[in-house]
C-alpha cells in the first residue's frame, strides 16, 4: 500500500491558521481559549482539543535581520512511533495510509504515549460519565485518516491556500520537498527538510527555513532508549521469568508426590521431623 | 504434626507484632498493586477493568496501595528497630554455610533426600529473597514517584521510570512466587507461614530450621533445651 505524506512547506506558510480552524471544524474540537502569550500564536503548544497550532517564532538569523517564522506543527505519524511502542493496550497503531491513530474504545488514559513521544503533540483530555466519575483519553492530530478513507485530503490541506501544504504518495512529496529545498538555500543558507530517520522517517514531512531546534524541534528524535528497554527487553523477559520460577515450583510439587513418599511413610512411624 | 515431642505444641516467639504487621502489609499491598496493574501489563487480564470500576479507578486504587506499599518499612523501623537492624545485619552476612544451604535446599524443593544446614534467624534462602524484594521495591518504588508526578521530573526520568518499574515488579512477583510456594505449600517451611502470622513457631521447627539463632536464644534461657530428658518422647 502506498504511504502518504503531509508535506508543509513552511517557506510558503502566511501564517493564517486556517489550517487550525479547519481541523476544528471537520474533528468536531472545541475552542480552547488562552490568555496572551506574548505573540500572535494562540497556544503554547498542540492540546488534546487542538490537534494543530500555528507556530509563530521570532528569530534573530545570522545577519543580524529578523525572520518571522511560521510553522503548523501537528502529530508527525513517525514510521516507528514511540507513543505505539509503549501503549500498554495496543490502542494506537499504524494505518495503512501510514498515519498513527489512538483507538478510542481501547485507550484506557494511561499518560504512557504522552510521555514517550520525542515531538510531544500528544495530550489527555479528562471527561467526565453521566454518574459523574472521571475518565481519561489520549487525543492527537489523525492526518484525518477518516477523510483519507473517503478518498478526501487532510483538512488543514485542504484549507490552506497559500500551497504550504500539500498531500500525495511519499514518492511524489519526497522530490518535491528536494526541489523546494534547493530553490530557498539563497534566502535561508540553513534551510532543511526535516524527516527524522531516528524514528524512521516521518509521515508529516517539512521544508524548514531555519535549523530543527529554532523551530523548538529535536535535531534528532528517536523512540527513547527506555521505551525500547522496557518494551522489547523487560516485559518479555519479566514475563518468562514469571512463567518460569511458576513452572520449577509445578515441578517441584509434581516430583515432592511422586518422590517424597518416604517421607510420608516416615512420619507416619514417627520418626519424621519435617511435620 | 510429628508425635517425636511431648509438647508438639510448644511455641517460641519469632517475629515482633511490628514484623508481623509490616509483612502483611507488604503482602496485601504488593497483591494489591499487582492486581490492579495487571491488566496494563498483561492484555489478557483487561477483563480486570470492569472489576475494579474502569482504568481510572484501577490507577486510584493503584496509588493508595502504593502508599500502604511504603508503610511497612516506617512501621517495622518505628515499632521494632532493633529487629529491622538485626534483619539488616543478617542480610550483609554471607558465610560458607548459606552457599551450602542452596545446595540443599534444591534438593529439598523437588523432595529429594537432604540434611539441614545450620542456620541464623534468617536462612540463605530467605535472606536472598529479602535481598531482592529490597531491591525491587527500592525500583518500584523510586521509579513510581516519577510516573505519579510527571510534571515535577524531567522527561527522561519518567521514561526510565516506566522501565525500571518493569523491571521491579517484574522481578519482585517471580521471586514472591517462589516465596509463597514455599510458606503456604511446601509442606517442611509450612509452620513459617502460620509464624509470619501469628508471630509464633514450633520450638522443634524453628530449631531444626534455624539451629544456630535457637541454640543462641536458648543459651540466653529464652528458649527450652529441646534435648532434655523432659522435652523428649518417652526418654
Amino acid at each position: 500500500m502506498t504511504k502518504y505524506v503531509k508535506y508543509v512547506d513552511v517557506t510558503k506558510c502566511d501564517g493564517c491558521r486556517a489550517c487550525m480552524v479547519a481541523c476544528k471544524n471537520w474533528n468536531d474540537l472545541p475552542a480552547e481559549p488562552t490568555d496572551f502569550l506574548g505573540s500572535v500564536q494562540s497556544h503554547a503548544k498542540t492540546t488534546a482539543d487542538t490537534w494543530n497550532v500555528l507556530q509563530y517564532i521570532e528569530h534573530e538569523n545570522g545577519k543580524g535581520d529578523l525572520e518571522y517564522l511560521f510553522r503548523h506543527s501537528s502529530c508527525f505519524h513517525c514510521t516507528d512511533a514511540a507513543c505505539e511502542k509503549v501503549c500498554p493496550e495496543n490502542a494506537i497503531s499504524y494505518t495503512k495510509y501510514g498515519s498513527v491513530v489512538i483507538d478510542q474504545d481501547k485507550c484506557v488514559g494511561c499518560g504512557y504515549c504522552v510521555q514517550n513521544c520525542p515531538f510531544e503533540v500528544i495530550s489527555l483530555k479528562t471527561y467526565k460519565d453521566k454518574n459523574g466519575k472521571e475518565y481519561r483519553k489520549s487525543h492527537k492530530c489523525t492526518m484525518c485518516t477518516d477523510r483519507l478513507e473517503e478518498g478526501l485530503q487532510p483538512a488543514c490541506v485542504t484549507t490552506c491556500h497559500t500551497g504550504a501544504m500539500e498531500f500525495g504518495s511519499k514518492e511524489a512529496m519526497l522530490p518535491k520537498a528536494d526541489k523546494r529545498l534547493s530553490e530557498i538555500k539563497g534566502r535561508f543558507p540553513n534551510a532543511n527538510i526535516y524527516n527524522p530517520q531516528g524514528v524512521g522517517g516521518t509521515h508529516t514531512v517539512y521544508v524548514l527555513a531555519e535549523k530543527p531546534s529554532v523551530y523548538g524541534l529535536p535535531e534528532n528524535p528517536r523512540v527513547p532508549a527506555s521505551a525500547i528497554a522496557w518494551k522489547d527487553y523487560a516485559q518479555p523477559i519479566g514475563k518468562m521469568m514469571l512463567g518460569a520460577t511458576t513452572m520449577a515450583l509445578v515441578g517441584a510439587f509434581v516430583t515432592n508426590r511422586l518422590f517424597n513418599k518416604e517421607g510420608r511413610s516416615e512420619s507416619q512411624d514417627g520418626g519424621g521431623s519435617h511435620e | 504434626m510429628s508425635k517425636q515431642h511431648v509438647k508438639p505444641d510448644m511455641q517460641v516467639k519469632r517475629f515482633s507484632k511490628a514484623f508481623v504487621w509490616a509483612h502483611a502489609i507488604n503482602a496485601l499491598s504488593f497483591c494489591a498493586l499487582y492486581i490492579t496493574a495487571l491488566p496494563m501489563y498483561i492484555e489478557f487480564f483487561d477483563w480486570l477493568y470492569p472489576i475494579l470500576g474502569g482504568p481510572a479507578n484501577a490507577r486510584l486504587l493503584h496509588r493508595i496501595f502504593a502508599v500502604t506499599f511504603v508503610s511497612p518499612t516506617v512501621i517495622y523501623l518505628i515499632f521494632d528497630h532493633k529487629g529491622f537492624f538485626h534483619w539488616m545485619k543478617e542480610l550483609v552476612t554471607w558465610k560458607k554455610r548459606d552457599l551450602e544451604f542452596f545446595t540443599e535446599f534444591v534438593k529439598e524443593l523437588f523432595g529429594f533426600k537432604f540434611k539441614h544446614v545450620k542456620q541464623t534467624f534468617f536462612n540463605a534462602g530467605e535472606k536472598m529473597n529479602s535481598i531482592l524484594q529490597i531491591l525491587c521495591a527500592v525500583m518500584i518504588i523510586g521509579s513510581g514517584f516519577p510516573m505519579w508526578f510527571p510534571a515535577y521530573f524531567p522527561r527522561a526520568v519518567v521514561q526510565w521510570g516506566y522501565f525500571f518499574h518493569n523491571v521491579g515488579f517484574g522481578l519482585a512477583i517471580a521471586v514472591i512466587v517462589g516465596h509463597i510456594y514455599l510458606s503456604v505449600i511446601h509442606k517442611n517451611s509450612r509452620p513459617g507461614y502460620t509464624g509470619v502470622v501469628t508471630g509464633k513457631v514450633p520450638a522443634w521447627w524453628a530449631k531444626e530450621h534455624y539451629t544456630e539463632w535457637y541454640e543462641e536464644e536458648e543459651k540466653k534461657g529464652n528458649f527450652p533445651n529441646l534435648d532434655d530428658p523432659k522435652h523428649k518422647k518417652g526418654a
